[in-house]
């Protein structure tokens, strides 16, 4: 045997990247909800009901967002990739409700840091730049590090420079975060949909179910 | 000889054997994985891995259910407790003796 124990569990969880949906369906999903969530944002402005309502319902839109992008890549699999190589459960982390919120403690004060730091500089957009940066290091960080699938380098990458780009851009600043999580959702739908493809061929439909 | 070198010759021969320590190391990464997935994985054919998980399960390390997912049938594999520590034990000993004899 060739490989060492930790080897053969990082290839394990990789397996869930496979197939490119959470990209494609996720990642993809998630940020077209976004890109036209704050894109109606500015149409409406914030003086208007619906703007006012949207302004509201953002945690909605994101918790709502989550689970339906999750039961779609579900849906998904069940269909196309576990037919195909096999189906796995992931365990649950025992801490996984403590250390989500702890990671969103600790990322809210990371922004606000940078926003205030950034906001001393009028021609940047800091919302925008502040959502590529801690986007690119979430990509960085969660995915590259941790589950090491090596597209999320570029993922990674994309998001940080949309994230600057925008900001210096000029464009006007409400719509440039709605710019920036459609540029994303595109990019995230490319990655997932060419990891998508290669992985169909590769795995023919099993014949001998 | 020191006591941790003896302690290889009790290592769990179950564990032991390459492609079943293959299986309870890819179970042990997750709450639970079908056959075709635990195929694929370890490249055995599936009379031998249906033979590997068989003596596993009469072990009590390995529980086999037969359930479905959606239309889609599945027989999934999960790592008990007693498979759990029983890996635990065996990686403990294990590295002891890389440790001593290195």
């Amino acid at each position: 045997m060739k490989e060492n124990f930790s080897d053969v569990e990082q290839r394990v969880k990789r397996y869930w990247y496979v197939d490119g949906f959470g990209e494609l369906v996720g990642g993809g999903g998630m940020c077209l909800i976004l890109a036209l969530y704050f894109a109606a944002q500015q149409y409406f402005g914030d003086d208007s009901l619906i703007g006012g309502l949207l302004q509201a319902s953002l945690v909605l839109v994101l918790i709502g967002g989550m689970v339906l992008v999750r039961r779609l890549i579900n849906a998904a699999k069940v269909r196309v990739t576990y037919p195909r190589t096999g189906y796995v459960e992931y365990s649950t982390p025992k801490n996984k409700v403590f250390a989500g919120i702890l990671s969103g403690v600790v990322g809210m004060i990371m922004a606000m840091t940078f926003i205030f730091i950034v906001r001393q500089f009028n021609r940047i957009d800091a919302m925008v730049a502040v959502t590529g940066v801690v986007m690119g290091i979430i990509l960085l960080v969660k995915q590259v590090w941790t589950t090491k699938v090596k597209r999320f380098y570029l993922l990674s990458a994309v998001a940080l420079i949309y994230g600057v780009v925008l900001s210096v851009s000029g464009f006007p600043r409400g719509y440039n975060l709605g710019l920036f999580y459609a540029l994303m959702s595109i990019s995230f739908a490319i990655s997932g949909g060419l990891t998508l493809k290669r992985y169909l061929d590769e795995n023919p439909p099993q014949t001998d179910l | 000889m020191s006591a941790d070198l003896r302690a290889v010759t009790t290592l769990d021969r179950l564990i032991h054997e390459p492609a079943r320590l293959l299986i309870v190391t890819i179970l042990s990464s997750v709450a639970s994985a079908d056959f075709l997935f635990l195929q694929r994985e370890t490249g055995l054919t599936k009379g031998n891995l249906s033979a590997h998980l068989s003596k596993l399960e009469e072990a009590g390390y390995v529980q086999i259910e037969k359930t479905f997912k959606g239309k889609l049938p599945l027989t999934v594999c999960k790592l008990t407790s007693a498979g759990k520590t029983a890996l635990k034990t065996y990686r403990q000993q294990l590295q002891s003796f890389m440790e001593q004899t290195g």
